[in-house]
């Protein structure tokens, strides 16, 4: 019903509208500064690219927050892909690249990765507290898809 | 460098593209095409007010004058914080009569409100001058730019159509909404270009930071000072001002100009069409008085002594280190003029098929007749930019550069709008004539055609070093206040009465706090970009109440405009949220009549006329709505109208 909704949609269109505000000049800054640090061989480029990131994920929990939304089922699957293609091309880097380029790279970029799982481990614990957050990783709980299984006492709990 | 910024400006076009599909999905009423619904999301007219603003100074212009002048013309950016208590106090009151009033547009705002055809054509006419000229002086500046970056593998025409295109199709797809979705995140990245790019070239590239390295200026150009409070100069083209241009005088009239931009049709829309809230208030106080102002008036300078020689050299540097940071420098380039061009064009062919179109010519066309005849005014405006680029712009520079005075001859009419119910009719036509007068012919403009047909002048542009918005504005304002002390109480104060009685039902603060304004900003103007503003030359290096001399490394008169920076932020502050203006509040009750009622039929010369072209036969056909009776309520309207008594201007209602 809210799919026809053009109020409803109207303010997704405007959420979305203020998210993508945010991340897309992000991304752009990001770029350079992991460019610049490809060059220049300095750690602390990588990590104002890193830490451009982490900046645009608070400023999206905050228009979450202002806003009263959470983070769409889009931008969780988008954000998880990306999070998981960047970590599978880092470790094809390191497996297939010369010694010098992973001992370059190895250390300013595992860390960075490493820093945006525990942002967003972190965030996650602050906004739901640390039962609902694990709750959000228990895919188990939530495999079977009948109608029935959802009622509390066959076990849902979503 | 060439690859990176096609890419880069073609992801820009992407992203205006998505959202236009995305807006256009959406299954709303058609006619929301023209005005988002009349329910833009608080944010994005947030994020754009700033980047009016500095597009109104222009983000090369404004460097290039900088790295030409030093810190006297970084001053004009202190006139943000007047633009935002400008925008912050007209929006609020032409958002809520556009609610208590119906009113769509801002000339029907002035011209209902007047009852004045001829404020409705002057508004119409300053949609063109910002759509046509002003923007096409942008596009072709920014197309020159990127012709520059990418050594004549793209040539400026070509970046024109490319540009024009690329606009037009996200406009004509998704309307008001989706340009000012798009706009938004143009605005976010302006922001961060600016400080991004200085801190950025500051790190990587050899050389001391400004102050230690000054600006490579002329001999006899004071970049750390300002040259005086006035001086007795002819004119641009005349002859040389001492030390620079940018007086006091100068200054002051400069940054009033940037008022114009908030008197733009387009710019007035948008704050019409925005949606209830606190947008207004945080739009201007943090991000324009505190955000936009404080990056112009910090990182510019900083910026412009890396680039004496325009932008194309700092990125070709920055470029032969890290390439994409190269682009990021002409994308910053390009984009602060591509912004206001989007804005404007579509702005402008909105509101003028509004106006002009569905008033006037075709008023009964259907919410999807309207969708479809916006969808061709931009088709068309945007064409015609491209043209004006493409193979006029000196035409183009000419006329662009009256744009923005000219539009702050709007002022007065604006202001008894919005709050002096005794500003009538015949002062602000007398003032807007006067005022334009003198606009003209203080720019290149009037200049250039009188001297070229008859004799020359003895003044060039900006004599004695007043911007022609200055000068425009002091003649305008006084024959404002003269003829409305002659027509005080003519038989049209009723009408204006009944207006401000509505408005004042919805009141943005108490009249105590409001006379406490008015002296704070003319204190702050009179010192930030005032007169007082030379005091700033040396207060703080050699200070008046010690001979001692203080070595604080940076320039005296920097400190001075952080300061007073500082303070225009507490102004807007003062403005938006303690008096008021910052927040708009849900309108309920009964919406009042303003002027004439509309009419569902167009004027009779112009049906005469279009019958002529369509039917040569004359005959209209049976139900056609020029075939119905005229239907004009005068006795309604006369039923209201008051009864004057002569001599003592005290109205009544009959």
């Amino acid at each position: 019903m809210t799919e026809h909704d053009p109020s409803g949609q109207l303010e997704r269109l405007s959420r979305h509208g203020l998210v993508m505000a945010i991340w897309a000049p992000t991304v752009f800054v990001a770029a350079i500064l992991f460019h610049a640090g490809y060059i220049y061989e300095t750690n602390w480029w990588f990590a104002a690219a890193f830490g451009s990131l982490i900046v645009a994920f608070c400023a999206h929990i905050i228009v979450n927050v202002v806003l009263k939304t959470g983070f769409t089922a889009g931008e969780i699957a988008l954000g998880s892909a990306i999070l998981v293609g960047l970590t599978l091309a880092y470790l094809i880097t390191i497996l297939t690249v010369s010694d010098i380029l992973v001992d370059r790279l190895t250390v300013p970029i595992g860390l960075g990765l490493g820093t945006l799982v525990v942002v967003v481990v972190i965030s996650m614990v602050i906004s739901f507290g640390p039962r609902r957050a694990f709750e959000k990783f228990d895919v188990i709980r939530d495999n079977n898809l009948r109608a029935a299984s959802r009622l509390p006492h066959r076990g849902g709990r979503r | 460098m060439t690859f990176l910024l096609v890419i880069t400006l073609g992801l820009l076009f992407v992203y205006a593209l998505y959202f236009a599909a995305q807006t256009a999905r959406i299954g709303t009423n058609p006619k929301d095409f023209l005005d988002g619904g009349m329910a833009l999301p608080g944010w994005s007219v947030m994020f754009i007010l700033p980047a009016i603003g500095v597009a109104a100074l222009g983000v090369e212009r404004h460097l290039l004058l900088v790295s030409r002048y030093g810190l006297q013309a970084s001053h004009v950016a202190v006139g943000l914080i007047t633009m935002a208590v400008a925008a912050v106090m007209f929006w609020n009151r032409l958002w809520l009569a556009a609610r208590l009033a119906g009113l769509n547009t801002p000339g029907e705002a002035i011209g209902r409100y007047y009852d004045s055809i001829a404020l409705r054509v002057i508004m119409m006419g300053l949609c063109v001058l910002f759509a046509l000229p002003y923007s096409a002086n942008l596009l072709s500046q920014a197309a020159l730019l990127v012709q520059q970056a990418t050594d004549g593998t793209i040539p400026r025409e070509m970046a024109v159509w490319v540009f024009a295109l690329s606009m037009a199709i996200p406009a004509i797809i998704g309307g008001w909404r989706a340009i000012v979705l798009a706009l938004a995140m143009e605005a976010v990245l302006i922001a961060i270009l600016i400080p991004g790019i200085m801190l950025f070239g500051e790190i990587v590239l050899p050389g001391d930071i400004f102050p230690a390295q000054p600006m490579r200026v002329d001999d006899g150009i004071f970049w750390d000072r300002i040259p005086g409070v006035l001086q007795g100069y002819a004119g641009v083209g005349k002859n040389v001002p001492t030390g620079g241009i940018f007086t006091t005088v100068a200054i002051s009239s400069t940054a009033i100009s940037l008022v114009g931009i908030v008197l733009s049709p387009a710019t007035l829309y948008l704050g019409q069409t925005a949606r209830k809230g606190h947008a207004f208030g945080i739009g201007a106080v943090w991000l324009t008085g505190g955000l936009a102002a404080g990056l112009l008036l910090i990182a510019v300078p900083v910026l412009a002594a890396r680039m004496p020689t325009g932008l194309v050299s700092h990125a070709g540097a920055l470029a032969a280190i890290v390439p994409l940071a190269g682009v990021s420098v002409i994308l910053l380039g390009v984009m602060g003029g591509l912004f206001a061009i989007s804005f404007f064009v579509a702005g402008g062919a909105l509101l003028l098929f509004r106006e002009l179109i569905h008033t006037y010519l075709l008023p009964n066309l259907t919410d999807r007749g309207q969708r479809l005849g916006a969808r061709i005014s931009l088709g068309l405006g945007f064409f015609l930019l491209g043209l004006m680029a493409a193979f006029m712009p000196f035409v183009s520079a000419v006329f662009a550069s009256v744009a923005l005075p000219l539009a702050l001859q709007l002022l007065p009419a604006m202001v008894g709008f919005a709050f002096m119910r005794w500003i009538s009719r015949g002062a602000v036509l007398a003032g807007i004539a006067l005022g334009s007068l003198l606009v003209v012919f203080t720019e290149p403009l009037g200049l250039i055609i009188f001297e070229g047909l008859f004799v020359n002048l003895p003044w060039g542009r900006w004599p004695l070093t007043i911007h022609s918005a200055g000068w425009g504005l002091a003649i305008n304002l006084l024959i404002v206040f003269l003829s409305s002390v002659a027509t005080l109480k003519g038989p049209d104060m009723y009408q204006r009465s009944r207006f401000h009685r509505a408005m004042k039902a919805h009141p943005p603060a108490s009249v105590a706090r409001s006379g406490l304004l008015w002296g704070l900003a003319i204190l702050w103007g009179f010192l930030a970009y005032g007169p007082g503003a030379v005091l700033g030359n040396f207060f703080f290096s050699d200070p008046i109440f010690t001979e001692l001399q203080s070595v604080m490394g940076v320039p005296s008169l920097w400190v001075w405009q952080m300061l007073f920076w500082l303070f225009g932020v507490v102004l807007v502050w003062w403005v938006s949220h303690s008096v008021g203006f910052g927040r708009t509040h849900e309108v309920t009750g009964k919406p009042m009549r303003l002027g004439m009622p509309r009419s569902m039929r167009s004027p009779d010369w112009i049906s005469s006329g279009l019958s002529r072209v369509l039917n040569r036969s004359g005959n209209v056909p049976a139900g056609h709505p020029d075939k119905a009776p005229v239907r004009v309520l005068l006795p309604d309207l006369e039923s209201k109208q008051p009864d004057v008594k002569p001599g003592r201007g005290k109205t009544r209602v009959g």
